[in-house]
């Protein structure tokens, strides 16, 4: 099928859940509330490490308008994953809804239902908590030493969350001995945290019966809805997860919160609906970060800039506990090998358990941190090789044929296609050769120009066996309504994924509604993560299309009298080859009438993936103000490869929005926890600095169709993973372009870069 | 707690509720008016997805007491239509430019370009930038945001001096347009 | 959020009255931008909010060119920002309002509550104590006014006795040859807390420094001035050479604490470049 024959992918179509958005009729779980419903509020830890030896909710109980208070004693001790993904290897069990213990500062100890928010919050003070101090540990390097205190009875020991994630091919000390240049860095980088507007939230309603009905802001409604049932002891029957529409996600509402639990426990305990909602600060504390990490890289190259072996030791910081540690550290420790294609290769992960906020599922899941590492060593080899950082990446671009960091081969030469064609676009030979970097307004400024590269594969296969499911089915009218368990967490996924159905069935966009976020309804589904959405259910989408096309079509035939090879279906309308009278629509084809018996048309599609992996070079120009500090990320050229895009629009402003949250930890945002007593110092939104309307740079998106991966839908990619990811090595080798300063972590702050200049003067002069 | 009768027209309508003089206007939206159009992101003041219009200045929500609203007229987004098909410009140019992702922000940012747009028909980008800088959008990056703006601005420019044509009287007539058919970036 | 009492006097007795009676936990409301944030965050304990927004006469600017600049404690700041006597007259004021928190945040606030909070840090009190702002006090038996300079104790401090009203804050009118700038130093362009604010505010006379304040923000306890780094100004014509030996000084003049924002160090370090670009920016405005 060439570009020309799609009538609906590659269109940017209005996304039919945008309406309820800009009129403000959408309904957030925040925006039910009816009378008597119930609040719902957390007491939190004042201590980082500590054992409960004694709680007192007696005054709280005894509290005007107070319904109930839950504490260790009054709830289910199961077991739990933070993050539930079944079928996987990607999830540690090591969280109670409760426990007689806390491990990080800010954590549940004790939840309250009262009448009204003002009531349940007064009341959590009336809560007396005596604590045994236990020594906490506050970084990775004590938490690893031999007398560190342990954080966790259960996992490997030693503050591991898992045992080391060890990957080794070729020969790799050969590989240095045939070294002409090898570079060490120690790298590093600090905990962004995702920051979506809609802080988490769930409301939950027992409705008098012993079935539990669960609305929640979550990315994975089927995750929730297995741990709510395991922990309570239900059947997964017992269990409705709603969700219609979320603020956001990124990630991190891939995880369970201690709220959902405690709110479901309080609803049953007062048998009334509770609502229970973070407050913005919450979502800081108790919310998830990237994973913060220490990395050292050692890398060989040859004369002609060929990467000849690779070294890797990173560990993941996972705080309190291991949420989505072991994904994230087998994640990261995979793409370590690849990304520039080098035969010997040796990477070893690690996730490490401290007394500090847990750490979890973040946009760009693990691979972030890897890839800063190899982009800026890249960056360094081109410059002592004497070779242009862009034709260095090109040289070293992995492409069709190499092993991807799934272990599948990689399909196409999507990164190469992306380098080159930054280099025409950005025109970065010449505005590299003949540098300008001043700035008429302020003669402090010096400008400087930077690439970054990055891959991310679509879905989590292998790590996580996933499926993609769909249920599509025609109304006797000819309207189409696709019944989907992923989650529409803001990305316009479900679009895309109506545009795949009426493309396939051949009926208009216009015709297919959607239906989501109810999972007594809807088909199974892993969630929305892994920028899985668009390619595995998408896939599914397709198939569950076509076996209703070819019913609709069979009915058709039979209408007409016709051999169904020669029908076609075009926006609706069902035509005869080579007979230009004969026509049917999709109403009449399904309509009842004489002699035909009237059918149920209803078709599901199952997927399981391969594995497919989107491209990224993003070229960008940064201004280094030389007397305070400030770096300005000014101008973004984002090149992605997506394989086939199927709504232009969306798939850019998923890059958009990928490159400010990379802008943002490149340079200001960082959750800062004290690392003498684990408390949180920036936890809102004053402090913690994402980048507004008046930081953000022109972004100048282009997006290629390089190299489609036959696993997807017309070989489409995934696209929201991506671009948080090369923007942030972009920008700290544009930065050594202005100024000459080598930044080996993130964020870089105004004093890095002042206390940098002040070195290199100090070099310069003894040199 | 003293209890307070309040008296105040949202989105043109008079409507009145007994509120505690704790409450925040936000609250009062939400819980009482049953206009949940009005997000709360962080309660203090830091995000703007709260932001609505009292006696014609943009404010956050939050950071009102709805006892502090006698009397105001107070606009929130649900008032941004004039019926359930008639969208104003700037909804249409959020639909089209994907301006909106996750939408929680949309409705802050929707009543704050509102604001730009009527004192400053044909902003700069500068403006634009300036004029959402109490806006957090964390999904869209704003790049689709300015240019939605920009959209309805110039639409809203160009209806009205058509309109100021045809009367004659250069008045500022409120311009709608009907809601459209889907149309693709193509197309 | 917590439940708290909320009244609404209608005149400055009744307010003080009130406030007194009320005791411990009990506040004016005015904007309110900073005082919810604070019950939210439970940095306040709060019994009583006694709002003075219905008390009259409290919301108006006057400026004449004798009497200068005068506006009440009602005064938004988005409506400073807006009245034609800052926009014209007070360039570093009118940066200070258009640099505070937002667009939103600025319909709300008063001038007078960001300035009676004490903040440190707070945008509006550089350039005012810049400008020899004095604030005129209401209390039970006779207010005052008091020199804005002397007006602060420490953080969050100020030497308002309980029940004690700001009214209204005058600014001198600006003389001929007045040259004066605003910079507010934050990672970010909006919605910041100053990390360091500098205001100056020079007089001149046929192209000679004949006075000169410098006010510093968030670099010590309260808005401190550098009279040292004002007295090498003065008497010179503010060649490159003279202001950045001043700069020097006030880097040595201010008294920052490391936390979250920035290191004690680099605050200082500001001062110096801050100091250095408000002069240049003070002539540039003028020419």
């Amino acid at each position: 099928m060439t570009k020309q024959d799609f009538r609906i992918v590659g269109k940017s179509v209005k996304r039919a859940d945008v309406i309820e958005k800009v009129t403000g009729e959408g309904k957030y779980t925040g925006d039910y509330h009816w009378p008597g419903l119930l609040h719902g509020k957390i007491k939190r830890s004042e201590i980082a490490h500590a054992r409960i030896k004694h709680i007192d909710v007696s005054k709280a109980l005894a509290y005007p308008g107070v319904k109930a208070v839950l504490t260790h004693h009054d709830v289910p001790k199961v077991l739990h994953y933070g993050s539930p993904h079944p079928r996987s290897a990607s999830c540690t069990k090591d969280q109670y809804i409760l426990e007689d213990k806390v491990r990080f500062w800010g954590e549940g100890v004790a939840a309250v239902a009262a009448i009204s928010e003002e009531i349940a919050d007064e009341a959590l003070d009336l809560i007396e908590v005596e604590y045994e101090p236990l020594p906490g540990v506050y970084d990775v390097d004590s938490a690893q030493l031999p007398d560190a205190p342990q954080i966790h009875e259960v996992g490997p020991g030693g503050n591991l969350v898992i045992p080391p994630v060890h990957v080794e091919r070729g020969d790799v000390d050969a590989g240095f001995a045939k070294a002409d240049l090898i570079l060490e860095g120690e790298f590093e980088g600090g905990r962004p945290v995702p920051t979506y507007m809609e802080p988490n939230i769930c409301v939950a309603d027992w409705a008098g019966s012993n079935k539990l009905t669960f609305w929640t802001s979550t990315q994975t409604s089927f995750m929730v809805r297995g741990a709510l049932a395991e922990v309570l002891g239900l059947p997964l029957n017992k269990v409705r997860v709603l969700v219609d529409h979320m603020g956001g996600g990124f990630g991190a509402k891939q995880d369970l919160f201690q709220h959902e639990f405690l709110c479901a426990l309080l609803a049953k305990k007062c048998r009334r609906a509770v609502k229970m909602e973070f407050t913005r600060r919450e979502t800081f504390i108790a919310g998830r970060s990237r994973h913060p990490f220490k990395l050292k890289l050692k890398q060989g190259f040859r004369k002609d800039g060929t990467l000849v072996a690779r070294d890797m030791q990173i560990i993941y910081e996972s705080g309190a506990y291991g949420s989505h540690s072991p994904g994230v550290t087998t994640v990261g420790t995979f793409s370590a090998t690849s990304l520039f294609r080098v035969e010997n290769v040796r990477v070893n992960g690690r996730a490490v358990y401290t007394n500090t906020p847990i750490a979890g599922a973040y946009r760009g899941y693990g691979v972030v941190q890897t890839y800063f590492a190899l982009d800026i060593q890249m960056d360094e080899a081109a410059e002592k090789l004497g070779i242009d950082p862009a034709e260095m990446r090109l040289r070293n671009a992995v492409r069709e044929g190499d092993i991807a960091p799934s272990g599948h081969p990689i399909i196409g030469r999507g990164l190469e296609a992306c380098i080159s064609h930054g280099i025409k676009a950005f025109d970065w030979a010449a505005t590299r050769d003949n540098p300008d970097r001043s700035d008429p307004l302020n003669p402090a400024i010096r400008k400087g120009w930077g690439v970054g590269c990055e891959m991310h594969g679509s879905s989590a296969y292998p790590g996580i066996k996933e499926q993609g499911n769909a249920t599509v089915k025609m109304n006797e009218d000819g309207s189409v309504t696709l019944l989907t368990g992923a989650a529409g967490l803001g990305t316009g996924a479900h679009t895309a994924l109506a545009q795949i159905v009426a493309e396939e069935l051949g009926v208009t966009f216009e015709s297919v509604s959607v239906v989501h976020g109810d999972t007594d309804v809807v088909p199974w589904d892993i969630g929305a993560f892994a920028s899985h959405t668009t390619y595995l259910v998408g896939s599914a989408a397709r198939i569950a299309a076509a076996k209703v096309r070819a019913r609709v079509l069979a009915r058709a035939a039979e209408k007409l009298q016709e051999q169904v090879e020669h029908l076609r279906m075009v926006d609706g309308i069902i035509t005869v080859d080579g007979k230009p009278g004969q026509s049917l629509t999709v109403f009449e084809a399904m309509g009842p009438s004489r002699g035909i018996p009237a059918e149920h048309l209803i078709d599901t599609g199952s997927y399981n993936p391969t594995k497919s992996y989107s491209f990224a070079a993003h070229f960008v120009e940064v201004a280094v103000d030389t007397e305070t500090g400030i770096i300005e990320c000014r101008k973004v050229m984002p090149v992605h490869d997506v394989g086939r895009v199927i709504h232009p629009i969306a798939a850019q402003g998923q890059i958009e929005g990928g490159i400010q949250q990379g802008i943002g930890h490149t340079l200001t945002e960082d959750y800062i926890i004290d690392r003498s007593n684990g408390r949180s110092l920036n936890a809102g939104l004053v402090d913690y600095k994402m980048p507004l309307s008046m930081d953000m740079p022109d972004i100048q998106t282009i997006i290629l169709e390089a190299a489609p991966d036959p696993g997807g839908p017309w070989g489409a990619k995934g696209v929201g993973e991506d671009p948080i990811i090369a923007i942030g090595p972009a920008i700290a080798n544009a930065v050594y372009d202005a100024i000459g300063v080598r930044f080996h972590h993130y964020p870089i702050t105004p004093e890095d870069v002042l206390n940098g200049l002040r070195r290199k003067a100090a070099e310069d002069k003894t040199c | 707690m003293t209890k307070f009768h309040l008296e105040f027209t949202v989105n043109g309508e008079a409507r009145s509720a007994s509120v505690d003089g704790y409450r925040s206007l936000l609250d009062t939206l939400r819980e009482e008016m049953g206009l949940t159009g009005t997000k709360k992101g962080c309660d203090v003041g830091d995000c703007g997805a709260c932001t609505v219009m009292v006696n014609g200045e943009p404010v956050n929500a939050c950071l009102m007491l709805a006892a502090e609203a006698q009397g105001a007229r107070i606009v929130t987004v649900e008032g941004l239509q004039s019926g359930p098909d008639d969208l104003h410009p700037l909804q249409e140019a959020f639909m089209e430019h994907g301006a909106s992702q996750c939408g929680f922000c949309t409705p802050g940012i929707l009543m704050m370009a509102k604001n730009l747009l009527d004192q400053n028909p044909l902003p700069t980008d500068e403006e634009i930038r300036f004029g959402l800088s109490g806006n957090i959008c964390r999904c869209t990056g704003y790049t689709k945001i300015f240019e939605a703006i920009r959209t309805a601005g110039q639409r809203m420019a160009a209806a009205r001096s058509a309109d100021a044509a045809s009367c004659g009287c250069g008045c500022r007539t409120e311009i709608r347009v009907k809601r459209r058919e889907p149309i693709s970036a193509e197309g | 959020m917590r439940r708290f009492e909320y009244h609404e006097p209608m005149t400055l007795e009744e307010a003080s009255t009130l406030l007194t009676t009320l005791g411990e936990g009990a506040f004016f409301l005015a904007g309110g931008t900073d005082l919810f944030v604070e019950i939210r965050e439970r940095l306040r304990e709060v019994r009583h909010l006694v709002n003075i927004k219905r008390v009259p006469g409290l919301d108006r600017i006057d400026y004449c060119d004798t009497g200068g600049l005068r506006f009440g404690a009602l005064v938004t700041a988005g409506q400073l920002e807006a009245s034609e006597a800052v926009i014209a007259h007070y360039p570093n004021l009118r940066a200070a309002l258009r640099q505070l928190a937002s667009i939103q945040v600025r319909n709300r606030a008063t001038v007078i509550g960001n300035i009676c909070r004490a903040s440190p840090s707070a945008d509006t009190i550089p350039p005012l104590i810049a400008d020899g702002a004095s604030v005129e006090t209401y209390r039970i038996g006779g207010g005052r006014s008091i020199p804005m300079a002397e007006f602060f104790t420490g953080p969050g401090r100020s030497v308002l006795e309980k029940g004690e009203i700001v009214v209204a804050v005058t600014v001198p009118a600006p003389m001929p040859g007045s040259l004066r700038a605003y910079i507010k130093h934050g990672r970010r362009k909006a919605m910041e807390l100053a990390t360091v604010g500098v205001a100056v505010s020079l007089d001149t006379a046929g192209g000679v420094c004949t006075g000169a304040r410098i006010a510093l923000g968030a670099v010590g306890p309260v808005v401190l001035r550098a009279p040292l780094a004002e007295a090498l100004l003065v008497g010179s014509k503010l060649d490159a050479a003279t202001v950045a030996a001043a700069a020097e000084q006030a880097m040595q003049e201010c008294t920052p604490i490391s936390n979250v924002r920035s290191s004690a160090e680099y605050r200082r370090e500001m001062v110096g470049v801050l100091t250095r670009r408000a002069v240049s920016q003070a002539q540039e405005v003028a020419a």
